[in-house]
């Protein structure tokens, strides 16, 4: 069975909305985005955003609720997504490698249609609305995998349905330009221009120890039940290339050093790293500002 | 003039009016976005008394009764529930409505004396385990589990019976819930017969400081006239009112309660759609139930408060008419307290006089048009006294 972890990243887009009134931000980049729901908050407070992040289905999510500003999915629509259309061929057998292991068969073919039609589908916006609401019905069915006689059986199109449905409701504009991009850190920094950056850099050697939920997703993207997230992270500037200690201070300096047009920068750490960051922001900037309103919640702002 | 009893320095009695104060506040955001009456107080209890068997943190749970007594502060001045402009959509107006959590939040921080995990309580208290919850769409273990006891505390609410809330929660376990959530509230259902307990507040969690209440009473009026869209309203009226009363002879007692009316009254119109005075003419006969409706509500917010309680009866004649004909009870002359008959000429010339422009200019000047109403609608000698207080004023 497969183990989920006990601790979750925290971003609060409430608080980090304050941070940036506080400052006078307008628009901010977010380089480490993982699943932009918290940049789809501060678009929809008027802050102009840009994300960006290694892994695609992050990437396209985004592209369903940062991005896009209208585009919705009907209800037809979503009935095309979450069930098997007749006349249309298949690759059922595409997760089969998964069956018996985290999921069962019925599943692992619902997982091979969604696939499917999600690729099929036109337009970027109701990609990325697809692929938010689909990841939260596997995430259901991981967390039943775990606790079996807590939850309840909801028939797989359903519970697709509801999650698909209710990704509706963000979509919205705030009369500015708002991108993600598929990249590592620097080529996010250096691609955009904005009031503000905001780091939540992931932990030396994180990739090993990633969600399920997460590296699962990508692979469902990719089509391929044996992707390693390894892979993509083998390359990137926090990745295996920073897997001592040195190295992975080295590479935040280095961010640090490249982020010299953003006015504000704030790094949100734990109090375990918090010794760690903050060094190196300070060396980076003469004014740091620390707001703790949690030992696992610490943010360093720091400006010119 | 002081407004409360001295506490004699007494941090225990400080801290009980400060709680007496939060619990209106509490009641005043149930009031704002339509919870019915005594929501946040049963909420608090509840949700503390869930943290029991569902959050590990001993600590954090007084914060929890705070949070859940203040779950809906946030809405007083949202956009959701506003009054006056242009209405929203629904689906704009259910966007807003997830900030009130966030707002909510901002006003707690801002209040020292509250536990330090207030805060954050009210802001995640309606995230949801799937990350489809509001404001943050925080997931997972990402969500304290004293945010999650409110959000159990909220659903058992709101069931029809125990037992359609046990259902509810297994049916949103993996979903609303995170699974041992969903498990720890199943044992103290079936461990307490799903009874919710009697609302006590822990107010020794309390760090009152002398006149935080106050300062607190007079911020939460600020709010509800600026969410009434009539903002700086209690103050005129309470300047005006206390001037009055002064003329007319109130003794100090029915003064310092007149002041707290003031303060108090507004937020009797937060049921309605819209304020009184954009309603109706404040001396036409047709709006006398409305604004007994209101006053009314602005009474019975208080009618269980150990510190506001004595104020009820001053907000609640204010819809009275000196010649026997207005409403609830149909007083007359010396059975309306003195205070409401001051409180009720003030807010008709408040009205008249900052009101909508058609009250202020198509029927003449407010003291002119209050004049035609003495001894009808009211006492003479009090218009009088306002007559030398508006002079005063000027």
């Amino acid at each position: 069975m497969i183990e989920l972890p006990e601790r979750t990243r925290r971003v609060s887009p409430s608080r980090l909305l304050e941070l940036l009134q506080r400052y006078d931000c307008h628009s901010l980049v977010d380089p480490f985005m993982g699943l932009p729901t918290h940049l789809n908050y501060l678009k929809r407070h008027g802050i102009s955003v840009h994300g960006g992040d290694l892994l695609e289905w992050f990437v396209r999510v985004g592209e369903g609720i940062v991005v896009n500003d209208q585009t919705i999915l009907r209800d037809s629509e979503v009935a095309e997504i979450v069930e098997m259309l007749p006349g249309r061929i298949y690759s059922v057998d595409m997760f089969k490698a998964w069956e018996g292991v985290f999921f069962t068969e019925e599943q692992c073919v619902y997982l091979g249609v969604w696939h499917d039609n999600v690729r099929n589908l036109r337009s970027d916006g109701q990609t990325g609305l697809a692929i938010l609401g689909l990841w939260r019905a596997f995430c259901y069915w991981l967390q039943k995998t775990q606790n079996p006689d807590d939850m309840q059986d909801i028939q797989p199109s359903e519970l697709a349905w509801t999650y698909i449905r209710d990704t509706e409701c963000v979509v919205g504009t705030n009369l500015r330009r708002n991108t993600v991009r598929q990249g590592d850190v620097l080529a996010t920094l250096g691609a955009q221009r904005a009031d503000a950056l905001f780091l939540a850099p992931p932990a030396r050697n994180s990739f090993r120890s990633a969600d399920a939920r997460i590296w699962m997703w990508e692979a469902w993207w990719q089509g391929n039940p044996y992707f390693n997230i390894e892979h993509a992270y083998r390359d990137s500037l926090l990745g295996a290339r920073a897997s001592e200690i040195p190295a992975y201070s080295r590479a935040l300096s280095n961010i640090l050093a490249q982020a010299d047009d953003y006015r504000t920068i704030i790094v949100q750490t734990t109090q375990n790293r918090l010794g760690d960051f903050e060094p190196l922001v300070r060396n980076a900037r003469p004014h740091v500002e620390i707001v703790a309103p949690h030992p696992y919640e610490i943010y360093l702002i720091a400006t010119k | 003039m002081t407004l409360f009893q001295d506490t004699g320095g007494d941090p225990r009695a400080t801290a009980a009016r400060l709680a007496d104060v939060l619990a209106w506040y509490g009641a005043v955001g149930d009031a704002a976005c339509g919870n019915p009456s005594g929501f946040a107080l049963r909420k608090a209890a509840l949700g503390a008394a869930l943290a029991e068997t569902v959050s590990p943190d001993e600590k954090e749970r007084p914060a929890i009764a705070f949070a859940g007594l203040l779950h809906a502060i946030g809405a007083i001045g949202n956009a959701a529930f506003k009054k006056g402009g242009d209405r929203l959509s629904e689906r704009l107006a259910r966007i807003e409505a997830w900030d009130v959590p966030a707002q909510g939040a901002r006003i707690c921080a801002a209040m020292g004396a509250l536990p330090e995990a207030t805060p954050d309580i009210v802001r995640w208290q309606a995230e949801c385990w799937d990350g489809t919850g509001f404001p943050d769409q925080l997931r997972w273990h990402g969500i304290p589990r004293s945010a999650q006891c409110l959000l159990l505390a909220d659903v058992f609410l709101r069931a029809e019976d125990p037992d359609d809330a046990l259902a509810t929660v297994y049916l949103r376990s993996g979903r609303s819930f995170g699974p041992d959530t969903a498990r720890a509230f199943a044992s103290w259902f079936h461990l307490n017969g799903g009874n919710a307990p009697a609302p006590v507040l822990p107010i020794d969690a309390l760090a009152a400081a002398p006149g935080d209440d106050l300062a607190l009473l007079d911020a939460i009026a600020g709010r509800v006239d600026a969410h009434n869209g009539v903002p700086g309203r209690w103050q005129r009226v309470h300047a005006l009112a206390d001037a009055t009363a002064a003329i007319v002879g109130v003794d100090a007692a029915q003064r310092a309660a007149l002041g707290l009316a003031a303060r108090l009254y507004g937020a009797g119109e937060l049921y309605c759609t819209d304020v009184e005075d954009a309603q109706f003419d404040p001396l036409a006969r047709m709006g006398i139930d409305e604004r007994a409706k209101n006053a009314g509500a602005a009474a019975d917010l208080i009618a269980d408060n150990a510190t506001l309680g004595h104020v009820a009866e001053i907000l609640r004649a204010r819809a009275e008419w000196y010649d026997g004909t207005g409403k609830p009870a149909g007083m007359k002359h010396g059975e309306i307290p003195a205070g409401s008959r001051v409180l009720a000429a003030t807010i008709a010339f408040d009205t008249l006089h900052e009101g909508r422009s058609s009250l202020r200019s198509e029927r003449g000047a407010p003291m002119q048009r209050i004049d035609t109403a003495i001894g009808t609608q009211f006492d003479p000698l009090v218009v009088r006294a306002l007559l030398t207080a508006t002079k005063a004023h000027a």
